[in-house]
């Protein structure tokens, strides 16, 4: 990509103190009886990548399209730059939003498709064909394909086609409503990788929205997990992976190990396990009668005798996964199920079906609110 | 090809040329007996003549009533268009309070039968004091040709993604602006096959017109009022035309289609 299509540079990471470029108060959503956004306070900086992440039926999408002017909030506060938008159109804020179906307009060309924002500002035609082709450029879009159909483009050309118009707009804010979700695994790779280059090139605030947890490690600056309307945490993508607020947040981060720790005499055991009478824990629970333990695949080990690990469990092995440079096991342990990762030079010795001992220390766990 | 390929492929080729026969013989000797010299209507034909186009063709009688059936249509066939444009946002595009019982009311006249509709609204006119004429025949036509129009242009609008006009909103566009860029092209073909169905219905129409074109007389009431009382070939003669006509403007409207998808190609070829 080059920079050449940004007047100016890109701008350094934006610091934490300045004006939130769109703030939330209390905003809240229902649909009749049914509360689809509930009373979330947000503050989004200039200059973010902020990425928006749930389940399906979170909220989330609600959440953009009252970012974006689509929907009013039923109560609450959305402010652009200190200045109350709630009932402002789309057509007059400075954001745009690029839909999860990409919404290009089916009968015209990818050129017109891109030249549609500045058609409205009735910007000349030339000028808006000479911006068009910059744009392309600047999408890794061949020049060629200012003529083309844009029903004849893939699914990854819609993309660029889709990024270039939102761009042509020149928002202050973009907003992504799971644009990549249709792409092949691959490809959603690369474009990942592209829109946050993207990103960085034109200094614009990013707001994307997705259910994967993955996409959002990649390029985000801060992550918000949104479960049943509510916003459950924000954090950098570090804070959210070491150390999520609950046991949602921890599951819905991929693979993990979650299980409840139960008050047992002299200290705590885990529910459902035989296991070792007493735990050990990161941090003191005094008053807490149940916590949710997690603990990652890659901090369990196996281990060969009681010195190996702080915690230990018995179990039988009863499969094992490849996943190219590590190699995953299902340990059965009693009725719980617990997954070890492994990186190939460190792989087991032995075979499924054969028993072992599985431990972890105390500070690799991590106890959340159950 | 193995046997049983072959025995389907006749199937389909003898099932095809039956409906196509079953369709057209009617047609077919309609046309022959307006090229009959003959008077009467009689099989075979004895003797070969085309005496009775031209008549028809020079006939002032006929001249009028093409042109009255033609005003009527033409008229029917814009307002039903733009009546039934927006009907058909309401049915497709927009969820409003309301919205499911305007579909099926909105449905109703279709299934009204036609010669009690046209009596009704003849005594409803004659209550309001309104003398009928071929204007008042349009207005009676409306009724129930909008609601047909309102149906196939639905059809179109049921396909229409709204995400396309918030996009178009969201990138800076007025309404007016993305009903003329987005919206409008979009549905045309919707808005061309209505505007179709609205002007042959209306062109062929004949219980309404019966009731409400008063003194006034269209195409369809010349001939059935012919084939009551003072038949000549120049009824199937003005038939065949009428066909013939209609045929015509199917064809070219699917021609200048055809030649706009090519122009459109070519454009996006050649760059």
């Amino acid at each position: 990509m080059t920079a050449a299509a940004f007047a100016s540079p890109p701008a350094p990471s934006p610091l934490p103190e300045a004006l939130p470029i769109l703030q939330l108060v209390g905003v809240r959503k229902t649909f009749g009886a049914f509360a689809a956004v509930e009373r979330i306070d947000l503050d989004i900086r200039d200059g973010e990548f902020l990425t928006i992440v749930g389940p399906s039926g979170s909220g989330k999408t609600t959440l953009l399209r009252m970012l974006a002017g689509m929907e009013a909030p039923s109560e609450g506060d959305i402010s652009l730059r200190g200045v109350r938008i709630n009932e402002t159109p789309p057509a007059r804020r400075p954001t745009c939003l690029v839909f999860q179906s990409l919404a290009l307009f089916p009968h015209k060309t990818v050129g017109e498709n891109i030249e549609f924002p500045l058609k409205v500002k009735k910007v000349s035609p030339a000028a808006r064909k000479s911006r068009a082709l910059e744009l392309l450029r600047l999408v890794q879009l061949p020049e060629s394909y200012y003529a083309k159909n844009v029903m004849q483009c893939s699914g990854g050309e819609r993309q660029r086609v889709a990024l270039a118009r939102a761009l042509a707009y020149d928002p202050d804010v973009l907003f992504f409503d799971e644009p990549l979700s249709a792409l092949d695994y691959k490809l959603k790779k690369v474009m990942e990788k592209e829109l946050k280059d993207l990103h960085r090139l034109s200094g614009k605030t990013f707001v994307y929205i997705t259910h994967s947890l993955e996409e959002a490690m990649v390029m985000s600056d801060r992550i918000g997990v949104m479960r049943a309307g509510r916003l459950v945490q924000v954090g950098t993508p570090e804070e959210i992976y070491t150390q999520p607020s609950t046991k949602f947040v921890a599951e819905f981060m991929g693979e993990v190990n979650v299980f409840d720790a139960v008050r047992a005499e002299g200290g705590w055991r885990i529910d459902g396990v035989d296991g070792p009478a007493t735990l050990n824990l990161p941090s003191a629970l005094r008053e807490a009668d149940a916590a949710a333990v997690v603990v990652r695949p890659e901090f369990l080990r196996f281990v060969e005798g009681p010195a190996g690990a702080q915690n230990r469990l018995t179990g039988v092995v009863f499969n094992e996964y490849a996943l190219g440079s590590r190699i995953q096991y299902q340990v059965r342990v009693g009725e719980k199920t617990f997954l070890l990762e492994l990186s190939r030079a460190n792989a087991w010795r032995g075979k499924p079906g054969d028993a072992a001992i599985i431990g972890w220390d105390a500070r690799d766990a991590i106890v959340v609110a159950a | 090809m193995n046997q049983s390929a072959r025995r389907s492929n006749f199937l389909i080729w003898a099932w095809t040329l039956f409906v196509l026969v079953l369709v057209y013989l009617p047609i077919v000797c309609g046309a022959l007996a307006g090229l009959s010299k003959s008077r009467y209507f009689g099989f075979p034909v004895a003797r070969w003549s085309t005496e009775w186009w031209s008549r028809a063709l020079e006939s002032f009688e006929v001249q009028t009533i093409v042109k009255t059936s033609l005003a009527i249509a033409l008229i029917v066939t814009l307002v039903a268009v733009v009546v039934a444009f927006f009907g058909a946002l309401a049915f497709a595009r927009y969820d409003w309070k309301g919205r499911r019982l305007y579909q099926k009311l909105v449905l109703l006249p279709i299934f009204f039968p036609q010669p009690v509709l046209g009596l009704a609204l003849l005594l409803w006119f004659n209550a309001v004091g309104i003398q009928p004429t071929w204007q008042t025949a349009i207005f009676a036509h409306l009724v129930w040709i909008v609601p047909v129009v309102t149906l196939v242009i639905a059809i179109q609008v049921y396909g229409f993604d709204p995400a396309l006009e918030e996009a178009a909103a969201d990138l800076g566009a007025g309404r007016l602006f993305v009903l003329r860029e987005i919206t409008l092209p979009i549905l045309w073909p919707g808005v061309w096959s209505g505007a179709l169905f609205a002007f042959l219905l209306s062109w062929g129409n004949f219980p309404l017109s019966l009731y409400t074109t008063g003194a006034d007389s269209t195409v369809p009431e010349w001939l059935y009022s012919k084939m009551v009382a003072g038949y000549t070939p120049m009824v199937p003669a003005l038939g065949t035309m009428s066909t013939l006509a209609a045929a015509t403007l199917l064809l070219a409207g699917g021609l200048i289609a055809a030649l706009l998808r090519r122009r459109a190609a070519g454009k996006a070829a050649s760059a």
